[in-house]
């Protein structure tokens, strides 16, 4: 029932409505300033499209056109991105789980340590898996082993991160036991914490095998081994009908991994 | 153990799947390792190798070169900015459409299939894709974001409109509301945040990959790079080095903390927060932050 008095106006309870417009104004302005400074940065040129676009055609409709009897050549690059992904994800994955014990304030008493571990891995994490790539190559020679490195650096970030953050999550109380019946640190996070991350641990691992896949076929670019290296070769000859054979090899590759990954996944968690 | 001391502890049970898989997946690490050709000696020097070219790289970096390195990875910037921006543009009205209570089964689905198809090829294969048409620009890589984006963001953008609740959209449609309603007043106000902060962590993964995209010469920070280390300008590269991790650093810490705002609605920095919680261990349903305010 509504009360209704004289002037037909309700005496809601209902506060004002908070007001946002000038918020969303400063917001919305500030974005497109933004936007419109960046367009100047980077040229943005619609008319280069039009004037390119006679030159374009060609390789446009290679690229509908794949060759696949170029298949055998690319069977090595393939056999060899799936080996450095493989690699890379049985090294990382190693290499990250004591990592992320050290990066969990749940699982590590040691402040010193945790931040130390933080830190380190926060540095690692900003640079891109293949800006490793570029000078890995420079140190260890073109080839596989630069990429595995690459990757191998690029997935301790993801993991350790996603884990620790999974270690922090989770029920303390069987860690406190063991703690309080005098375990030391490490076997009260072995016996407590490990089995419980488990299933989320191995599902950081499909999926970073997922991620592994998809930048072993582009780390190749500067020379880390793989597909990447064959696209570098096909397109610096405009092989147009090659690199899209490339690209469809990539695509089963990724959505077949991807189906895989997540019926697994499901069954894990 | 032995069971005469007459342990109550039952027999693990076998699990002969589980075991199966591990037996698999070593099998299949075992092979990569044996079968990939890699000369395995070069590792034995890397520890050496590496303390070397870290010395070269950061010891000291080429201060010198510090302006003109941040002023293209301003670029770089500036490439993911108008990227993200361009495919926001294009993905937002897309990912309506593949919303399964707002459009017919004909228009999601070859929708869907365009984004998984765009997810699945790396942003730098695309820019080699469309470089024939662009030229070896910075807008090419741009664009090339831009594609890249649309395929994240369409998909993750359908994903927060089908978890809206039910409620209000029953409530416009039984009321006689039209399409446009629906979708400003159903959708839009309890995905509104999930979607925003989704764009701007794909502001993020842009920075990222626009330095990526300078490696095969679309410009920023990533040729400059690829080109000093060509000529092997180690100090120039540590500088660079430098320049990337610490601006991406600064736009993570700045777009996280827009997004905790977003969703959470209070201000805070993700790593002064991870930093600071360093202290006592969070016991379950014991501390303060454990239950969700309001």
């Amino acid at each position: 029932m509504i009360p209704v008095d004289g002037s037909g106006q309700r005496p809601t309870a209902r506060p004002s409505r908070p007001d946002h417009r000038l918020r969303t104004g400063i917001v919305i302005v500030l974005v497109m300033a933004i936007t419109v400074w960046s367009a100047r940065g980077i040229d943005v040129d619609p008319a280069a499209i039009l004037a390119n676009w006679p030159n374009a055609v060609g390789n446009l409709v290679q690229l509908f056109q794949p060759d696949y009897s170029f298949f055998p050549q690319t069977l090595p690059a393939l056999v060899e991105t799936l080996q450095m992904a493989v690699i890379a994800t049985a090294v990382g994955s190693a290499l990250s789980l004591p990592l992320a014990f050290g990066a969990s304030r749940a699982a590590n008493p040691n402040l010193t340590v945790l931040r130390v571990v933080r830190f380190v891995m926060n540095l690692v994490r900003s640079v891109p898996d293949i800006l490793y790539a570029a000078i890995l190559v420079a140190i260890v020679g073109v080839g596989a082993l630069a990429g595995i490195l690459a990757l191998v650096l690029f997935n301790i970030g993801i993991i350790v991160k996603l884990v620790s953050e999974a270690l922090d999550g989770q029920d303390l109380g069987a860690q406190e036991a063991a703690l309080a019946a005098g375990g030391s640190w490490f076997g009260a996070n072995r016996m407590s914490l490990l089995p419980q991350i488990l299933p989320s641990f191995a599902s950081q691992v499909l999926y970073t095998f997922e991620l592994n896949i998809r930048a072993s076929t582009v780390i190749g670019l500067v020379g880390a081994g793989g597909l990447g290296l064959l696209i570098d070769n096909v397109r610096n000859y405009f092989l147009y009908h090659y690199l899209s054979l490339i690209i469809v090899e990539i695509l089963v590759l990724v959505v077949l991994l991807e189906g895989f990954s997540s019926w697994l996944r499901k069954k894990l968690l | 153990m032995s069971a005469t001391a007459g342990s109550v502890r039952p027999v693990r049970p076998a699990n002969w799947g589980q075991r199966a898989a591990w037996w698999l997946v070593s099998l299949i690490v075992v092979a990569a390792f044996w079968s990939v050709r890699i000369k395995w000696s070069a590792l034995l020097d890397f520890p050496g190798q590496s303390a070397k070219y870290l010395r070269a790289l950061f010891v000291p970096p080429a201060w010198h070169k510090a302006g003109e390195a941040f002023s293209s990875m301003i670029l770089s910037v500036q490439m993911a900015w108008f990227g993200t921006v361009l495919g926001i543009v294009v993905s937002f009205p897309l990912s309506f459409l593949a919303a399964r209570p707002l459009a017919p089964l004909g228009v999601r689905l070859p929708l869907r299939g365009l984004f998984a198809i765009i997810r699945a090829v790396p942003e730098v294969v695309t820019a080699i894709l469309i470089l024939s048409v662009t030229g070896l620009t910075p807008f090419t890589g741009a664009l090339a974001l831009a594609i890249g984006s649309i395929g994240t963001l369409g998909k993750w953008g359908y994903e927060a409109f089908e978890a809206a609740e039910s409620g209000p959209l029953e409530a416009i449609r039984t009321s006689g509301g039209g399409m446009v309603a629906l979708l400003r007043w159903g959708v839009w106000p309890s995905s509104a945040p999930e979607v925003l902060s989704f764009w701007l962590y794909r502001f993020e993964i842009n920075v990222r990959a626009s330095a990526i995209l300078g490696l095969i010469g679309a410009g920023g920070i990533g040729k400059m790079l690829q080109d000093n280390v060509q000529f092997r300008n180690w100090d120039v590269v540590g500088m660079l080095l430098l320049v990337v991790i610490i601006v991406t650093m600064a736009i993570d810490q700045i777009s996280g903390a827009v997004r905790v705002r977003l969703v959470s609605g209070r201000w805070e920095l993700p790593l002064v927060r991870r930093l600071a919680s360093g202290g006592a261990p969070r016991r379950k349903g014991l501390s303060p932050e454990a239950t969700p305010p309001g």
